[in-house]
């Protein structure tokens, strides 16, 4: 089967929006400034590029468009669900750790179960991602 | 900040977040993402649409009360400020009007096939637009939240 070659970019950049997000986490560890231009650029490139494909390629599996099968279009609403809960959190928790930085405070370190347990749904989320789109495009 | 100018304003903001519209808005966004959610699985899983008639009912109700609650709160707050919480509440507003939009445009679809020429099976919703709506829903919640979430820290730290 031919990989459509926007799965590709996707999969490639998710890895990279990954580093992002565990830079953006590290430099508040580490009591460092806030990288807030880091943080747009993931923020925005995850939202308007990765989860659009995503959306995209799961109403083409929903009206029937693409051959799926029905343990995949499963994962699919899986990964989904939870890309969505690890995205909705990167932002939220980012958001506070840039105002609490302003105060003298940082967030992720002051944080740190809630800081783990994003960074586990994160790479939950991401691995099952990839693991999607290796037993669609490569198994 | 003094004692009393705190009290003042945690009152203020106690009474705003206590408004019949605010609420009225926060409980149909709950219902409408709750709803979302399930049709996404249940279509993408099963190809069933379990609340369709209900998601698209509310959705238009939803329409009516943000306009409605948008107008006010910008009197409130405006003119804009370069600020965080600004910035997500303009994300937000905005990501809410895509989706709004988006979701009446796939409610014609809804009307056209349940309502004005019934057909047997699932609605033909247009995938990009259904792929449109979905992400805008991502954005809503995700701005939405950190809008708010700004907005209550902000005030937090005036108020200590």
């Amino acid at each position: 089967m031919s990989i459509p070659p926007f799965s590709i970019f996707s999969a490639v950049s998710e890895l990279f929006v990954t580093a992002g997000v565990f830079f953006v986490v590290r430099r508040n560890w580490t009591r460092r400034s806030f990288p807030f231009g880091v943080f747009l650029a993931v923020a925005l490139f995850e939202l308007l590029v990765n989860v659009l494909y995503m959306a995209n390629r799961a109403s083409r599996a929903a009206a029937g468009h693409d051959p799926i099968p029905t343990w995949m279009k499963a994962m699919f609403a899986a990964h989904g669900t939870l890309s969505l809960l690890a995205y909705l959190a990167f932002v939220i928790l980012a958001v506070f750790a840039y105002q609490d930085q302003r105060a003298g405070r940082f967030f992720f370190r002051e944080h740190p179960a809630l800081t783990w347990t994003f960074l586990a749904i994160w790479t939950v989320s991401i691995v099952s991602g990839e693991a999607i789109f290796a037993l669609r495009y490569l198994v | 900040m003094s004692q009393p100018a705190a009290r003042d304003l945690a009152e203020a903001r106690g009474l705003r977040l206590r408004a019949p519209l605010l609420l009225a808005l926060g409980a149909l966004l709950a219902f409408e993402a709750a709803g979302g959610i399930v049709i996404f699985c249940a279509r993408l899983v099963t190809g069933t649409t379990p609340g369709e008639s209900l998601h698209v009912i509310a959705g238009v109700a939803l329409t009516g009360i943000y306009a409605a609650y948008q107008v006010r709160h910008w009197n409130r707050v405006a003119p804009f400020r370069p600020r965080l919480d600004y910035l997500l509440g303009v994300i937000a507003s905005l990501s809410l009007a895509a989706t709004q939009a988006t979701g009446l445009w796939l409610a014609l679809s809804w009307w056209r096939d349940r309502v004005a020429q019934p057909v047997p099976g699932e609605v033909s919703y247009p995938a990009a637009l259904t792929a449109l709506h979905n992400i805008g829903s991502v954005a809503v919640w995700t701005f939405v939240s950190a809008h708010f979430g700004a907005v209550l820290m902000r005030d937090r730290r005036r108020e200590s």
